[in-house]
């Protein structure tokens, strides 16, 4: 017996050992083709790509813009065979978080397109490249880029970045609200007190219309749209060097008071969640250049646009907005040069102008404001995108500080009880700029 | 001297040398196969928290290369400004409010649907489905419902003469979002209730019963505190769902007005990803850890297994 155990595979039942063997064959049979076909790939894959430099470009443009963008990719693929450019789409709310793991973890991409109010951190962090060299070598010409738009690339006097798109804030009008209320579409407010008497006709509680639609929940958005009746009532948000609060000023209040006038004694403001306009609940609201497209193509309503109307004693002045393109640093240098001729490439005037027209988005170069071909199909195929295009060149940028984004959301807040009207304007100035002052003085 | 070979010949052959070799092999053979579950729940539970609170202690962009140490300022320096503590006790308010009301309100619908008895798949569908929808198209789906001017609820309230508030906009912000976690949390203690209802021995309800006891007595004296396992499960869950909470107000609210629905969670968000500090944010991820730990071994303590007192 202990014989038998010893030797037991020769002696045990055929079945279980040819079973149990043919199970061991079959597993190292398949371990050894899958390993062989994914390393063989991966051989010709990696042949493959050593004649190509492959080019990753993040991006949230999605829609129709992600389309055109697409396109572009293709055509530089096209025209440079020995680049490959990957065009990867990423949500707005997701590129930021999934960039700080990409960078963390030495997967960055890149090339970049960012919002531009992430910008004075992005060039801080030390991971994206300085353009100045690669500008000077290539002899970009950059002469005729609005010097806003530049300025937000720009930090301690270096290129970090370069414009591939810009926008700004404008009025629109629902037109059919408009001749409801018995006023002329085609007359729009010229001033604050026009815009003040016009919205107050044109609401109608009956049918819960407002007549102006204001940004009033917190954040940026407040934040981004009391800075243009900031600007255009002659004050400044912050002071030359950004180390304090500048906009608790005769301005500052101008603007608040007219917001609160509006919100609170008027009620021609709602204090609903941001999209009325769109739903044909508003008869003016201001918003960007990105919406005309969109609205032009879908909405239900006649919308026309206008200039912004801005106080007498004041000056024409809106917002921009934008995305600038980044080069991560790579210690190859033949990948950052490569990414750095495609960004150079997405910036030039020529694909400027076809990409403007193909987006909706503002011209970053006045050379292509003024080229007759782009106005001349702008005015063909979407005159509603003059009035933006005409005043880009009164777009401001905001301060390219690194706390930005924490300074906007507490002056935001300390606005907020001010529009809901439990305190007034003088109150919630000072707040705000104490607010302010406490982040500046601790960045 | 075996006459047949046992049929777990290999496994005692491949481990033979080695419990051999040990004298605790029991023991020893038990670690051997937890070591997966730690090692799993090591690297991705445990090495994250612990490195979380690394981070909690320096100042980090989540961009740049270089990481400043600054002690425990991050701490306090969220609690000077008083974000720490509004958050603390918005988040206190929201989970004690909606794991009590979602218990309460579950356990009378689970009770309820039992005493109906036919239908009960239905109902436990119909109750249920809040808690598998999508969060974030629920609160969009609220959101407009709440719109102080177009929504339906207070199109509802008009119709009765009622002139309904700016519900997101006011204070009522924080009931509001609260109703909608406790709708959505019903439907999962509904079913954990039901279940523990279907495991209770009936022999213990017919006892009851010939002894005199009408069906609310047996309800309340016998029925819910045999499902106090279940009870203290649905709490514990409760408690660590509140405190988690992030999509539906960052959809409802963004944690505004005036920080009166700025949970934990929005607080972390937009510390790490608006203002690109990460050892702020992850002071606030350990702040979390610490509540939710300190609250669950509370829960434990008094309650025990929820099964003391109940065993016969």
């Amino acid at each position: 017996m202990q014989m038998l155990y010893r030797s037991g595979r020769a002696c045990r039942k055929g079945n279980e050992v040819t079973r149990g063997t043919h199970r061991v064959f079959a597993g190292i049979a398949a371990i050894g083709i899958t390993a062989g076909t994914v390393g063989a790939s991966g051989w010709a894959d990696s042949a493959a790509a050593a004649d190509e430099i492959t080019i990753t470009f993040w991006n949230y443009w999605d829609g129709t813009n992600g389309e055109a963008m697409q396109a572009l990719v293709d055509q530089y693929n096209e025209e440079h065979p020995e680049v490959n450019v990957e065009n990867v789409f990423i949500g707005f709310g997701d590129l930021l978080p999934k960039l700080q793991a990409a960078v963390a973890g030495g997967q960055a991409p890149d090339v970049a397109a960012l919002d531009l109010v992430w910008m004075p951190q992005i060039a801080r962090s030390g991971r994206v490249a300085a353009l100045d060299d690669y500008v000077a070598a290539a002899d970009v010409d950059l002469s005729d880029v609005y010097p806003e738009v530049l300025a937000v690339d720009t930090y301690e006097d270096t290129l970090f970045g370069l414009p591939v798109s810009t926008n700004n804030l404008q009025l629109f009008i629902n037109r059919d609200l408009f001749v409801a209320a018995g006023l002329d579409p085609d007359a729009p407010p010229a001033d604050w007190d026009e815009l003040r008497e016009l919205a107050a006709d044109c609401t109608n509680p009956d049918d819960n219309v407002y007549g102006l639609e204001l940004f009033t929940e917190p954040g940026e958005g407040l934040t981004w749209q009391f800075q243009t009746y900031l600007w255009q009532a002659g004050g400044e948000f912050l002071n030359d060097d950004n180390t304090a609060a500048a906009f608790n000023s005769p301005a500052g209040a101008a603007a608040l008071q007219l917001w609160v006038d509006m919100l609170q004694t008027d009620e021609s403001a709602p204090l609903a969640p941001w999209g009325q306009f769109g739903q044909g609940a508003a008869c003016m609201v201001m918003d960007g250049s990105w919406m005309v497209g969109g609205f032009a193509a879908d909405s239900p309503f006649d919308f026309g646009t206008a200039p912004l109307p801005y106080p007498a004693d004041g000056g024409p002045a809106t917002n921009m907005g934008g995305e600038h393109a980044v080069v991560f640093t790579n210690d190859d240098a033949v990948t950052e040069q490569a990414a750095f001729d495609f960004v150079a490439w997405m910036s030039s005037a020529e694909v400027q102008e076809d990409w403007d027209l193909d987006t909706g988005f503002m011209p970053i170069r006045s050379v292509v404001a003024e080229s007759p071909t782009y106005l001349e199909a702008i005015e063909t195929e979407l005159p509603q995108l003059l009035p933006f295009v005409e005043n880009q060149q009164y777009a401001r940028s905001r301060p390219p500080i690194a706390n930005y984004a924490e300074v906007s959301d507490a002056f935001s807040r300390a606005l907020e009880p001010a529009l809901l009207g439990d305190t007034d304007v003088a109150t919630a100035l000072n707040d705000a700029e104490n607010a302010v002052n406490e982040l500046l003085t601790n960045a | 001297m075996n006459a047949v070979a046992p049929r777990d010949w290999p496994l005692r052959r491949l481990t033979g040398w080695y419990r051999r070799a040990n004298r605790l092999g029991d023991v020893s053979t038990a670690a051997l196969f937890l070591l997966p579950t730690f090692a799993i729940l090591g690297v991705f539970t445990i090495a994250p928290i612990v490195q979380s609170g690394r981070l909690s202690l320096f100042e980090w962009d989540g961009l740049s290369p270089d990481k400043r140490f600054v002690g425990f300022d991050n701490y306090v320096e969220l609690w000077r400004s008083g974000l720490l503590s509004n958050s603390l006790r918005v988040t206190l308010i929201y989970t004690i409010g909606v794991s009590l009301g979602s218990l309460f309100c579950g356990l009378a619908i689970a009770v309820a649907i039992d005493y109906v008895g036919r239908g009960a798949g239905i109902y436990r569908a119909i109750y249920f489905l809040p808690a598998v929808a999508a969060t974030v198209a629920v609160s969009i789906v609220w959101k407009l419902l709440l719109d102080p001017n177009r929504g339906y609820i207070n199109i509802f309230l008009d119709h009765f003469g009622v002139d309904g508030p700016n519900w997101l906009r006011s204070s009522w912000a924080l009931p509001a979002v609260m109703v909608v976690g406790i709708w959505r949390r019903i439907g999962f203690n509904t079913i954990v209730f039901l279940a523990g209802m279907r495991s209770v021995d009936t022999s213990v309800l017919e006892a009851a019963a010939i002894d005199g006891a009408g069906t609310w007595r047996r309800i309340r004296h016998v029925m819910i505190p045999l499902l106090a396992p279940m009870t203290l499960l649905v709490l514990i869950m409760g408690v660590i769902d509140g405190f988690l909470v992030f999509d539906q107000i960052f959809v409802m609210t963004g944690g505004g007005p005036v920080g009166r629905t700025e949970v934990l969670g929005i607080l972390l968000h937009a510390q790490a990803f608006d203002y690109f500090k990460i050892g702020s944010a992850s002071a606030i991820g350990i702040v979390v850890f610490v509540a939710v730990a300190a609250i669950t071994g509370a829960q434990w303590l008094m309650f025990g297994t929820g099964r003391r007192g109940v065993q016969q």
